[in-house]
């Protein structure tokens, strides 16, 4: 269980996140959706720890992270996954050794175990036989793929994607988003998107929030959100 | 006045942080926690890329100081100085100080550029997030390897430099070979030899420290990363330069 109270987060004068608050129960994939600069990839930092909040809570599995030290919090992150915007892969490693990467750093498990699994997850993310080969040398499409296969190589309990579906074309983009939803079903891992992309995120998400300058505007099951009046909503989503 | 004020508080902030960023690199070393197999790495890579270029440096160097000092030794008759006059003023002081700049512009500027890449690319930020702490896992590999790397670069130069020395003042001037070598080795004692050599750990330090920092600090997209290399080789270069000064001095005060 992830549960967000009155996060607040100020960057000079500007307010990023003003007093948001809402929960996620386990299993579930809730997608924030919000416009450029609404604060979607600043909250999304906050579930994290990688940026502290001016005030307010996040809490994971009961633990208030943001009152960790980086040292805790690098312990907790080891059971989360991360998707960054453009993967933010190691342009010095291969696919392969960016996929084991975290698994040499917090497993013991033994080379031809590694080897394995790693095998294994870039077969599901459609990336066998790319093993070899440097980011610089893959589509946008398939870093996101070798990115979302690091992020979920230790069969993380929750997943945070950060606009997984930007840069991509309409075809790429839904078929990264079904690759999103078929691992984290498949790995019953909680998971929270950050996207702008409303046709996919409708398709694939438990629930949705939108935020609007630092606040939760509107929040429900895809089904809820569709049918909703509201000026704003009907304005985003059209 | 708060203008002026205001530049002094964030130099002192600055200072406090780059500080704090070294702090963390030595618990990690106390610690143990150093990754050998990556400051294996960055010795190959660090030492190998930078082996042809302090050649070619000290040589020259080395060339040059035999060919100026023959000329003005030879008018006082004694040009077999010139042995001398070379060993000594490479091994106290032209070759650590020579090989930091080198070593400065080819390493310093690539790691920088390099975690300055990794900085603006959310390389440092994802490592962060897969639980490592970027400082161990890229920062302190990259420092051991420099403290290794340069002390041994500075001694290459040193033996290329007086061989440079060598064959100016050998096949140039006209010194015998065995008047040549037995000046060097009569002029060049320990305490000549460590005056110098103790240095290059102080600057293999600063150098490493400064460019890691400011690969750290990088922001700015690409643009960022040739103004925070720029400014890591020039803060080194007055590090050098300057703690040089005040190490000589220790030095000379110690040792004579």
């Amino acid at each position: 269980m992830i549960k967000v109270n009155k996060l607040f987060k100020q960057f000079g004068s500007q307010v990023v996140l003003n007093e948001i608050s809402f929960e996620i129960k386990p299993g579930e994939l809730l997608v924030i959706l919000g416009e450029s600069g609404s604060g979607k990839s600043v909250l999304l930092q906050h579930l994290i720890g990688l940026i502290k909040p001016d005030h307010g809570v996040v809490e994971i599995e009961g633990r208030d992270i943001t009152k960790l030290r980086e040292s805790d919090l690098l312990r907790v992150r080891r059971d989360m996954g991360y998707l960054f915007q453009d993967g933010a892969l190691y342009d010095f490693m291969t696919v392969y050794e960016n996929a084991a990467f975290p698994l040499r750093e917090h497993t013991r498990l033994k080379r031809k175990d590694i080897k394995t699994k790693v095998l294994d997850i870039l077969k599901m993310v459609d990336l066998k036989g790319a093993e070899g080969k440097f980011p610089s040398q893959l589509s946008g499409g398939m870093r996101k793929r070798a990115a979302l296969a690091r992020a979920v190589i230790m069969d993380s309990k929750i997943l945070f994607c950060d606009e997984p579906t930007s840069g991509l074309d309409p075809i790429k983009s839904r078929n990264i988003m079904d690759l999103i939803n078929t691992i984290v079903r498949k790995l019953k891992c909680t998971t929270v998107i950050a996207s702008h992309d409303i046709i996919n995120s409708l398709r694939i998400a438990d629930r949705l929030i939108l935020i609007r300058q630092g606040q939760i505007v509107a929040a429900g099951t895809p089904a809820e959100l569709r049918s909703s009046k509201d000026a704003y909503l009907q304005e985003f989503f059209n | 006045m708060s203008f002026i004020f205001n530049h002094f508080i964030k130099f002192i902030a600055g200072v406090g942080e780059a500080l704090f960023f070294l702090l963390d690199v030595v618990k990690y070393i106390i610690l143990g926690r150093i990754r050998w197999s990556e400051v294996l790495k960055q010795i190959f890579e660090q030492g190998i890329q930078s082996v042809v270029i302090i050649c070619l440096t000290s040589m020259a160097s080395g060339a040059v100081l035999a060919l100026q000092s023959y000329v003005m030794l030879n008018r006082f008759g004694s040009k077999e100085l010139v042995a001398q006059l070379v060993a000594l003023s490479l091994v106290r002081e032209l070759s650590p100080v020579f090989s930091s700049f080198v070593f400065t512009g080819k390493v310093g500027a690539r790691i920088t550029a390099e975690l300055g890449t990794m900085k603006v690319n959310d390389q440092l930020t994802a490592t962060r997030a897969m639980g490592v702490d970027p400082v161990e896992f890229l920062v302190v590999p990259r420092m051991v390897a420099c403290f290794l790397v340069l002390p041994g670069l500075v001694v290459l130069s040193e033996v290329v430099g007086i061989w440079g020395g060598y064959m100016v003042g050998v096949y140039s001037a006209g010194i015998s070979s065995s008047t040549y070598i037995h000046q060097t080795l009569s002029a060049v004692g320990m305490v000549d030899f460590f005056s110098g050599f103790t240095k290059t750990f102080l600057f293999a330090l600063l150098i490493s420290w400064v460019a890691c920092y400011q690969g750290f600090k990088t922001s700015g997209g690409s643009l960022g990363v040739g103004q925070y290399t720029t400014k890591a080789v020039a803060l080194s270069y007055i590090l050098v330069v300057v703690s040089n000064v005040f190490v000589t001095k220790i030095i000379l005060v110690f040792w004579g």
